[in-house]
């Protein structure tokens, strides 16, 4: 499977490379390690005129602590660097625990944080061959109308299969963008729409730069726990991070989010209230394990049943919270 | 497409080709270097056979522009040989039977090189980490791990002869 | 037999290792040639359909492509069974799965030439298709194959004994549906072939065709080339380069090898074509999936009495190795235990999918997860440690068993007993913490068919020697090394038998201008037959030596050893039986292997001249002694099946049988994680019987890549269809395992030395692979209670049974949540992943249980 034929740029600062968005954006591809974009190229998933490279701004690597403002981590950082950083395994552990379990050891030396918080929904109908897709014909994501796993509705379900934003959703991460008219900073949680489809909010012609770890949520214990058929490779098939705080044996704050679930990584709603202030038992835990699997909404789009997956979440995210507690 | 002209340094050596900027590592290395000792056996950037080393680090080659990769080392499995020679690790797998088709060999040689670079007397839990990039079909793993154990004393025997 | 050897028996690295590892190997897809083009194929995007109208004219018209092939280019089917000659190169009048071939295009590159691809028009008229054996079993019209009704490739129905008589004798019967679901054998290297046209140069046309493929039978490409190209095989060279695995996969003719002929021919340039890994997938030639309805009866006292199976595979839309898969299915009841009464049905069917055939342990894998777990729980409801009832059934050789199959060597006793020596079976089995249990199974295999698949009188196996006054020996065999190491195994069996040293012996393999006919790498063959072979072709030459050294040392060829590259004179020698060698000779000998033996060897034997009479010559000098005396110094030999092990006379009988059978013992020790279902195997001890050893490095790592594999099919591997469509046609979602999930292996290795075999050599590659799927599914039983009957045992199927015997919430996990699933997309084959239809799940399957509220778990 040969890619499509493409111009490929080159900058070597982010200036030249918002310089490279504004006039391309229409046709443009962003790629930072590829381990995402290359196969989907490869099945004719994207056939953009442009690809913008930026493995070679240097600018935008790095973990950075900040003086009271928590941490900065350049959205290039490979996910290798994440995981090794000594600094954000002591300040945000949950964190490095979920970005050492993305895919493998050599996809994670490529690929970056910004990729990952950036990858594209995935659904067994979509990320195929264009050759297989024509013997569906095609899905309401590309180049059809029809979705396969909901039919009859016109939404795509396809599900956020990132391992590290959950974990960034539960240490209230914000994102910087930047686009030809400045830069914006968000939190996480608005970057996604929940659609399977048009699933980020950012614009064409903008790019995500850096990632913000606030001082506030440094030193929650975190847990990150995934749903995986095989040990190592493997996208998550449901994943589930907590992040709490005690004070006194008691929860003094928490927050629990998932993925690979639904089109985006969510916060479970209800979660943080429902653990604030409590003293962790089995019964709590299995309280929030509930809230999650009522949160999560997988279908057919990956392996293993959707009522499976939701169990799993259930479990996890019990696990998970009994596990936060117990560090 | 037009063809651009790219410079790549592959096992030391500088080359400059006129490629598509289109074109992944993997096929500039196999097709215009001719160096086919990287292998091709998925199409999802799921299985290792076509890793190599950019400055040190491995990577998969089917999923790596060749354009992109100007101006960094690149090692392949063709650099792994010392002096006309098997490095230890090369032969420890034949000795040991860590290959037996060995369309897998060359991508773990690149990553089994960079586990012992980082961490010269790893566990078997941190070898089992280390081999997680790369499928083998044929050998379960589990000679590998006897080989890359024999390449360790092999070394260290080695390091302790030339004091 | 003396043990006492200097090259068999010794673990020494395999003679290709250095170009693997330095990468400096050539497979298919490393090789190029001038002027080469590359193919792409179009492949069907319906699972049935008549192809109305092709029109190519489009593509033809795009720059950069040289050439166009459809069906009617090369319209002759061809098969790899004389009986199932169904398949077309590329479609003539049919599509008949999602994949099938309609069109090649070869172009200057791989982007033009699938461009191309998009612009061949194709008008189908689509049919009705048929997904699910069972279903398929009933079609009356709309037939994948008009000459086959219901579908039906091919139905066996075997009685030997009485078992109606043994059901009756039984104090236990035991009666369930098995289902083991499709998996393949996902080789790390996709198939590929570069042909090539020579140019004749007596007519100047294009003449002979040589085609460089990833192939475990040089010898049936050519043969069918032949067939479909309308060339004499004379005309055609096939050459195997190294091969990334074949697993069968590679065992039979596979669509691209001839297509890329096709398109070189019309194209007229070599073209090169590699499957995509989705082609792989499509090509397939898996194991199908299979409904096993298995009825066992046992007595209180541990004998089994009476087995009935009937057995459905969904064998894909072409013929393929289905008939003989099916009869695997039956023959390999027998020749484990000593079971005196079998009823066997058999139905191999045509579905429209792509076209299941040979993978590792070839028919025998899905029945034999159905026996041992029905084994297992008869074991238990007669109170009986499994191991036990399994030594109780053992069969006392030599025999021949009630279905034919003669068996000699039989180390399965000593199996069993290694494994539950090492893993601890009578001090830990039922007596490990809750949710860790340990299972027991065994397994056997052929080591090769004692009938070839074309029926003549040809050897099965040839090969020739050559040695020259350098004292090289180079071995010529059809054998294809396809990773198992049968190169090494040769060049063992050649430096072994003359006493030379390895480095001497050059194996030229696989190429059908250069080594005589072999029939392949597969079903085992290859050590015991091209291993017999070697051994009498050595032999042959080895005597030519003996004769003409004797005459140089005045003594009987019967007297000369042959060992460390040295012919010594046996009797009136220091130690008589250990050639015993002076110092310096050795230091010289040893170097005269190496580069610098020319000039060493002409100094050696000057030497030797001058130190008068003779006890001892160097190999070399006896080469030199040999082919002065008979003018040339090479030998051949060949085998064949004895005629007493090939097998009974009812329909059928013909598969099954086999020179000798390897034997298998596995404990396997996993953990079940009750919350979730997923399955941990910590250890898998594994005993195999492979007659001796030749190599036990490599034997080892042929048991423990077995188990392996085993391994994958029983937890991780699963091919998951959905209306025709592949869902996983990848590695990324096709999951073989990886190196953190994949368990210690203990190879355990035991010899029964077989009378026949090279050496005492048996089959060892793939013999392992069918215990370890019960091995672990009787574990799970112990570990937790529960047994599954549907491989693989992923997380989900795990969980509803557990749920389903704790009586828990009976939220139904295997079946979809989303309530407006499609009445468009008809549900099929296995899969559990999606709702609908489905089929037909075996009565016991915990997951049938109906939740009395709505399905899933939205609460």
């Amino acid at each position: 499977m040969s890619l499509p034929q493409f111009k490929l740029l080159r900058p070597r600062t982010l200036a030249d490379a918002i310089g490279h968005l504004d006039k391309h954006a229409s046709n443009l591809r962003v790629i930072a390690g590829g381990t995402d974009l290359i196969p989907s190229m490869r099945q004719k998933l994207f056939e953009p005129e442009f690809v913008l490279d930026l493995r070679h701004i240097p600018e935008l690597k790095g973990i950075h602590e900040r003086q009271e403002s928590g941490v900065e981590v350049g959205a290039l950082t490979s996910l290798t660097d994440i995981e090794h950083s000594a600094l954000l395994r002591r300040r945000y552990p949950v964190l490095t625990e979920a970005a050492a379990t993305v895919a493998s050891p050599v996809i994670r030396n490529m690929g970056t944080i910004g990729g990952n918080i950036c990858l594209d929904t995935r659904c067994l109908w979509y990320n195929q061959s264009l050759t297989w897709r024509k013997g569906c014909g095609f899905c309401i994501k590309k180049d059809g109308d029809l979705c396969h796993v909901a039919p009859g509705g016109t939404k795509c379900w396809a599900a956020f299969s990132g391992d590290t934003p959950p974990a960034l959703l539960c240490l209230n991460a914000d994102v910087e963008i930047v686009g030809p008219a400045g830069s914006r900073r968000i939190p996480l949680r608005e970057f996604y729409t929940g659609l399977g489809d048009n699933y980020r909010t950012i614009q064409p012609n903008e790019l995500l730069t850096r990632v913000f770890l606030p001082e506030s949520s440094a030193d929650y214990s975190g847990v990150y726990r995934k749903l995986r058929i095989r040990g190592s490779i493997d996208y998550p098939l449901a994943g589930v991070a907590v992040v709490m705080k005690r004070s006194n044996g008691h929860i003094a704050d928490a927050r629990v989010a998932l993925t690979a679930v639904n089109p985006a990584p969510v916060l479970v709603k209800g979660a943080s209230e429902r653990l604030a202030g409590k003293v962790m038992d089995e019964a709590l835990a299995e309280a929030v394990g509930d809230l999650a699997a009522r949160t999560a909404k997988p279908l057919t789009t990956s392996a293993l049943t959707p009522e499976y997956r939701r169990e799993m979440i259930r479990v996890f995210t019990k696990r998970a919270v009994l596990a936060a507690a117990a560090n | 497409m037009k063809k651009e002209l790219i410079g790549l340094t592959v096992n030391g050596r500088s080359h400059e080709l006129a490629i598509e900027p289109s074109k992944l590592l993997l096929d500039a290395l196999r097709e215009n270097l001719g160096l086919t000792g990287s292998k091709r056996g998925c199409d999802d950037s799921s299985c290792g056979a076509c890793t190599v080393q950019i400055d040190g680090v491995p990577m998969l080659s089917c999923t790596m522009l060749a354009a992109s990769c100007e101006g960094q080392e690149i090692t392949t499995v063709e650099g792994v040989s010392e002096h006309g020679s098997l490095a230890a690790i090369q032969k420890a797998y034949g000795d040991w039977g860590g290959s037996q088709c060995g369309y897998c060999m060359p991508g773990f040689m690149m990553t089994v090189k960079h586990l012992l670079a980082q961490n010269p007397n790893p566990t078997e839990e941190e070898i089992r980490q280390g081999l997680s990039s790369n499928l083998c079909r044929c050998t379960g793993y589990s000679q590998m791990y006897q080989a890359i154990r024999a390449a360790i004393e092999a070394e260290q025997k080695g390091m302790a002869a030339a004091k | 037999m003396t043990n006492d050897f200097s090259i068999i028996g010794k673990p020494i690295a395999m003679v290709d290792a250095a170009g693997k590892t330095t990468g400096s190997g050539k497979y298919a897809d490393d090789l190029s040639a001038p002027g080469m083009l590359v193919g792409k194929i179009l492949h069907s995007p319906f699972p049935h359909a008549r192809i109305k109208r092709i029109d190519i004219t489009r593509a033809e018209k795009l720059d950069g492509v040289v050439a166009v092939v459809i069906g009617t280019d090369a319209p002759n089917p061809y098969g790899i069974l004389p009986v199932g000659h169904d398949e077309y190169a590329l479609a003539l009048d049919k599509v008949r799965y999602v994949g099938d071939n309609v069109a090649c295009v070869a172009a200057i590159d791989e982007a033009t030439a699938e461009k191309a691809l998009e612009l061949i028009d194709v008008e189908y008229e689509v049919l009705p298709a048929y997904f699910d054996p069972e279903d398929s079993m009933k079609a009356e019209t709309n037939l994948i194959h008009d000459n086959k009704p219901h579908n039906i490739e091919k139905d066996y129905h075997h009685v030997f004994g009485d078992p109606e008589k043994g059901f009756a004798e039984a104090d236990q019967i035991a009666e369930a549906r098995f289902i083991a679901n499709e998996v393949t054998h996902a080789a790390m290297e996709p198939h590929c072939t570069l042909a090539a046209f020579e140019i004749d140069p007596q007519t100047g046309k294009p003449g002979r065709l040589v085609v460089q493929s990833s192939t475990q039978v040089p010898y049936y490409l050519q043969h069918k080339l032949s067939l479909v190209l309308e060339m004499p095989m004379s005309q055609i060279r096939v050459i195997k380069p190294l091969v990334g695995g074949g697993f069968g996969g590679k065992s039979e003719v596979i669509p691209l090898e001839i297509i890329a002929a096709i398109a070189a021919r019309k194209a007229k340039a070599p073209v090169k074509v590699t499957y995509t890994r989705e082609e792989v997938f499509w090509a397939h030639r898996g194991r199908p999936r299979t409904i096993v309805d298995l009825k066992t009866g046992i007595k209180k006292d541990g004998r089994i009495t009476a087995v009935k199976a009937r057995v459905v595979q969904d064998g894909g839309a072409y013929c393929s190795y289905g008939v003989v898969t099916i009869l695997y299915s039956g023959a390999l009841l027998g020749a484990l235990y000593d079971i005196p009464n079998i009823q066997y049905d058999g139905y191999r069917v045509l579905t429209n999918k792509p076209v299941c055939g040979a993978m590792r342990g070839h028919g025998t894998v899905n029945v034999r997860f159905a026996f041992e777990s029905q084994l297992d729980e008869l074991a238990a409801k007669i109170g009986k440690d499994p191991a036990d009832v399994r030594e109780i059934n053992l069969l006392k050789p030599p025999c021949i068993t009630v279905n034919g199959l003669r068996v000699r060597s039989y180390g399965l006793p000593e199996c069993i007993e290694k494994v539950v020596d090492r893993s601890g079976w009578k001090q830990r089995k039922g007596k490990l913490p809750r949710g860790r249990g340990l299972g027991i199974a065994c397994s056997h295999y052929v080591s090769g068919a004692a009938n070839s698949i074309i029926r003549s009188d040809m050897p099965h196996s040839t090969v020739n020697i050559k040695i020259d006054r350098d004292g090289g020996v180079v071995v010529y065999t059809g054998a294809s090394d396809i990773g198992q190491g049968s190169d090494t195994m040769v060049a063992q069996i050649a430096a072994e038998t003359l006493g030379c040293s390895l480095s001497r012996v050059k194996v030229v393999a696989a190429d059908t201008d250069l080594t005589p006919i072999d029939i392949g790498s597969y079903s085992s063959r290859v050590t015991f037959m091209n291993g017999n072979a070697t051994l009498k072709a050595v032999q042959d030459v080895k005597k030519q030596i003996a004769s003409a050294a004797a005459r140089k040392m005045s003594c009987e060829p019967q007297e000369l050893t042959f060992r460390n590259d040295i012919v010594t004179k046996k009797k009136g020698h220091v130690g008589a039986d250990a050639p015993v060698r002076p110092a310096e000779q050795s230091s010289a000998a040893s170097v005269s292997g190496r580069v610098e033996g020319q000039i060493l060897r002409g100094s050696l034997q000057q030497k030797r001249k001058d130190e008068g009479p003779k006890d001892s010559l160097s190999f070399e000098e006896a080469v030199v002694a040999a082919i002065d005396f008979h003018g040339a110094l090479s030998g051949t030999g060949s085998y064949a099946p004895p005629l007493e092990a090939r097998g009974g006379k009812h329909k059928g009988a013909g598969v099954g049988p086999s020179p000798a059978y390897s034997y298998s013992a596995q404990v396997a020790e996993v953990s079940v994680d009750e919350e979730t279902g997923e399955v941990t195997v910590h250890k898998v001890w594994a005993s195999h019987d492979c007659g001796r050893a030749l190599n036990p490095v490599s034997v080892e790592g042929q048991i423990i890549g077995s188990v392996w594999m085993g391994m994958g099919q029983a937890l991780t591997e699963e091919m998951v269809w959905k209306d025709g469509m592949l869902m996983n046609p990848g590695l990324l979602e096709y999951r073989s395992p990886s190196s953190v999930e994949s368990p210690e292996v203990e190879a355990i290795i035991v010899e029964s030395i077989d009378p026949e075999g090279p050496f005492g050599a048996k089959e060892c590659s793939e013999g392992s692979l069918a215990a370890t799927i019960p091995a672990i599914g009787n574990a799970i039983y112990d570990a937790v209670g529960v047994r599954l009957h549907e491989s693989p045992f992923t997380p989900e199927r795990v969980l509803a049974a557990l749920r389903a015997k704790k009586n828990a919430k009976p939220i139904n996990l295997t079946e979809g949540v989303d309530p407006t699933a499609p009445a468009k997309f008809r549900e099929h084959g296995g899969s559990l992943w999606y709702r609908g239809k489905g089929p037909e799940r075996h009565p016991l399957d915990p997951s049938r249980r109906e939740a009395p509220g709505a399905a899933g778990g939205d609460d």
